[in-house]
């Protein structure tokens, strides 16, 4: 279908964070971009099509900016892309239950004179909170389409791109209305654009966007203009020339700025905010109802007992210890059952594939996969679906409220503890969403606690191993042991690293009932994950193996690393090798332990001692090959080959210390 | 009567007077709706020392103290 000469659309999704962008995009153009219930989640445009009407709309998905004014990396990637890129159309995705603060942002998108189209998204909640919208109103204040939506049900969006093509091909007007600001500030204002116009600084910015921005003294744009003035600094000077006889527009515009800051009492950049917000509070006063509630909706009694002082921090750790007891009985009970089935097929390979080389390589992997679904899959399945529902409730944000305080103590702010949450998960998307700190001092420190949580493939290991054959005491106490490390490696990471983070500013979105189908994708999309690129080199991991054992290969290897295995951790010599295939995948070190050993019954070939050493080193030895890329990508080579090395060194140290300690303790009868 | 944010009790609303601390900071809160003039209603705050929640121009927001301690408002109820 694709053809040459079939028209494009560049269309770009913009708006604050968490409004519903992603679900939008996503809708659009079949692609599966992460969505969850808490801000900060694209950190990256991503681009995807849709064919309508004869056209190619290409579809741009953008980090949720809450201004146009640079603030974090985030937000200048969009305002970036809507400045320099141009898009035929942007279309601001706005949450019609905090219609508010989200036109403050259209407001700014109005002054860039590129066409619009305004999604009041989130209508189903707006609507439980009583709030009614007048949508032709609202059309005629702003000057362009307004459509009402609500992105999760896909209610609306015919009339979406319907009105992209009426708009690109004129048959539709968007020409966003001028705003008003005020007499003083508007006077200011001409007197810029009149310069800026003489002086064709910045030619291809919308000239009164322009003329804003310098006023609010935004940094990017301020820069930009000394690079093409070209002048030398001047001084100000209040010596009455006439606008055109400056040199410096920057000189000028000081001279406007401090005679409006005199007057107000308070810097430009808020009075010009204010301003903009008595524009956003105007319109609404035309446009908006809210229907006052006397009971307070379920959502708020919701808050009231998960924010609880006390409660709350119960309620956290008693699901944190279910989500754990939870993943651990399914995973353990439907595991078992299909090592069972797994184990009696053995014969009939036998039977059908003979003995020898061939046969012997064959079943490796059959081994590998079965391994893997049978071992892998029940634990992490169960896990990512809970963290979807967590992920989708908009429970992320309470956590981090609660946890803000305890974060400070490792230097960090509560918004650290969502890629934490995700860290459980995978830890590669968890460094990726330390983004949303504001810092890189902060993304630093929270990315080097990141490496240190357990992701599902670190728990299944812990699980498949201590948590079967030892019992689920076992797995909370190495809980706590991990979570005891990350507090006191934080706390030495904070000497490295020293400093107060910024402090926590953060929105608290709406509680709501998690929608099953954006859990279940998003589920299936982290699955997939497992399933392309984990699966397969399961597969050859197993294969390589069964390869290196008949060369007798295996051996070697195993005693070039017994000093540290055999002599320092006391672990069997076979260890060695699933280690280094562990740091390819995590799962690798367990699943072919089994094909080491011969037995899935890890009980007849390790102590009890050797399983919780091995689980203690595989939680800490070393971030696998996945993660090691990503932390390049956000801290470059030198500090990821820190992280690196110290945590070989640390897990071989802890490892050795377990060791001893619990030995110790078993010796004198204290435990086993 | 004139306190920090960081200052009024659960349930009480205050008008915003002044935003002390840094540029980015400023920016950042004018921009969530946090703006000279503007009432926020406390709606908790966490214990031991930690964060607080409020409610401004219809959206929730949880400040930390340290930037709640900066805002100057003034008491209304
Ligand atoms: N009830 C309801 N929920 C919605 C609607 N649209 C989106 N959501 C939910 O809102 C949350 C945020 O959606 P996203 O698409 O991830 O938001 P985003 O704008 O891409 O957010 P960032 O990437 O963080 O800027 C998710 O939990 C969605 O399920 C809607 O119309 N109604
Ligand atoms: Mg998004």
């Amino acid at each position: 279908m694709k053809n040459s000469n079939i028209q494009k659309i560049r269309v770009a999704l913009a708006g604050n964070a968490n409004v519903g962008k992603s679900v939008i995009f996503n809708l659009l153009t079949g692609l599966h971009q992460h969505i969850g219930n808490w801000p900060g989640k694209t950190i990256e445009r991503a681009v995807g099509s849709v064919y309508h009407k004869g056209y190619e709309i290409e579809i741009i998905d953008l980090p949720g900016i809450y201004s146009l004014s640079t603030y974090s990396l985030e937000e200048i990637i969009s305002r970036e892309f809507i400045l320099t890129e141009k898009p035929d159309v942007i279309i601001n995705v706005v949450d019609g239950s905090i219609l508010e603060r989200n036109l403050f942002f259209t407001l700014q998108l109005m002054e860039l004179n590129t066409p619009l189209i305004l999604l009041v998204n989130q209508m189903d909640i707006a609507r439980s909170k009583g709030i009614l919208l007048d949508f032709k109103k609202l059309e005629t204040a702003v000057g362009f389409p307004v459509i009402p939506t609500v992105a999760t049900r896909g209610i609306g969006f015919t009339k979406v791109l319907d009105d992209i093509v009426a708009i690109y091909t004129g048959k539709k007007k968007s020409i966003p209305k001028t705003t008003f600001y005020g007499p003083e500030l508007e006077a200011q204002i001409s007197k810029i654009q009149k310069v800026l116009e003489i002086k064709k600084i910045l030619p291809t910015y919308p000239q009164r966007w322009l003329a804003l921005k310098i006023l609010e003294e935004d940094e990017e744009i301020l820069k930009q203009i000394r690079r093409k003035q070209k002048v030398p600094f001047q001084h100000f000077r209040n010596d009455h020339k006439q606008p055109e006889e400056y040199t410096d527009i920057l000189v000028f515009s000081r001279a406007l700025i401090l005679s409006l800051e005199e007057f107000h009492g308070h810097s430009c950049g808020s009075l010009i905010t204010s301003e903009r917000y008595d524009v956003v509070s105007s319109i609404l006063s035309e446009v908006q109802q809210i229907e006052a509630k006397i009971v307070p909706p379920l959502r708020e009694r919701i808050d009231s007992i998960i924010l609880h002082p006390i409660l709350g921090y119960f309620i956290l750790f008693v699901s944190v210890t279910l989500l754990l007891f939870g993943v651990f009985y399914i995973g353990d009970t439907v595991s078992s059952s299909l090592l069972i089935l797994f184990e009696n097929l053995k014969p009939f390979h036998v039977d059908v594939f003979g003995e020898g080389l061939l046969s012997e390589l064959i079943w490796a992997s059959l081994e590998g996969l079965m391994g893997g679904i049978s071992i892998a899959l029940p634990y992490i399945l169960p896990f990512y679906l809970i963290l979807g529902i967590l992920e989708d409730s908009g429970y992320m944000t309470r956590i981090a409220f609660l946890m803000d305080r305890l974060m400070h103590t490792i230097g960090l702010h509560g918004k650290a503890f969502i890629p934490c949450m995700l860290g459980i998960g995978c830890n590669v998307p968890a460094c990726l969403g330390c983004r949303i700190l504001e810092r890189q001092r902060d993304r630093t420190l929270a990315i080097f606690i990141v490496t240190l949580i357990p992701c599902t493939a670190q728990t299944l290991i812990i699980f498949a191993l201590v948590g079967k054959f030892l019992g689920f005491h076992w797995v909370l106490l190495l809980y706590l042991l991990n979570l005891l490390v990350i507090i006191i490696l934080g706390k030495l990471a904070l000497k490295t690293l020293p400093g107060e983070p910024m402090g926590l500013i953060m929105e608290m979105v709406s509680f709501r009932k998690p929608n099953t189908k954006v859990v279940l994708t998003q589920t299936w999309f982290r699955l997939k994950e497992f399933i392309y690129i984990a699966l397969p080199l399961i597969i050859v991991g197993n294969i390589i193996l069964k390869a290196l054992e008949i060369y007798e290969f295996l051996d070697i290897m195993n005693a070039v690393l017994s000093p540290v295995t055999v002599t320092l951790l006391e672990l069997p010599e076979e260890i060695g090798i699933a280690l280094i295939f562990g740091i390819f995948r995590k799962e690798l070190a367990v699943i072919l332990l089994g094909t080491l050993f011969g037995t899935m019954d890890f009980a007849t070939v390790m102590s009890p001692v050797q399983m919780i050493v091995f689980s203690v080193v595989t939680m800490f030895y070393i971030p696998c090959i996945a993660t090691i890329a990503a932390l390049r990508r956000e801290l470059r080579w030198k500090k990821t080959l820190v992280i690196v090395g110290f945590e070989i060194l640390f897990a071989i140290a802890i490892g050795v210390v377990v060791s001893r300690v619990i030995q110790f303790s078993s010796d004198v009868g204290l435990i086993f | 009567m004139i306190t920090a944010l960081i200052d009024l009790n659960v349930g009480n609303k205050g008008k915003i007077l002044e935003i002390r601390g840094g540029r980015m900071v400023n920016q950042r809160l004018n921009d969530l709706g946090l703006t000279i003039g503007s009432i926020v209603t406390v709606k908790r705050r966490a214990p031991f020392a930690g964060p607080i929640h409020l409610l401004v121009r219809g959206s929730n927001l949880a400040l930390g103290r340290g930037i709640a301690a900066k805002i100057i408002v003034q008491r209304l109820t």
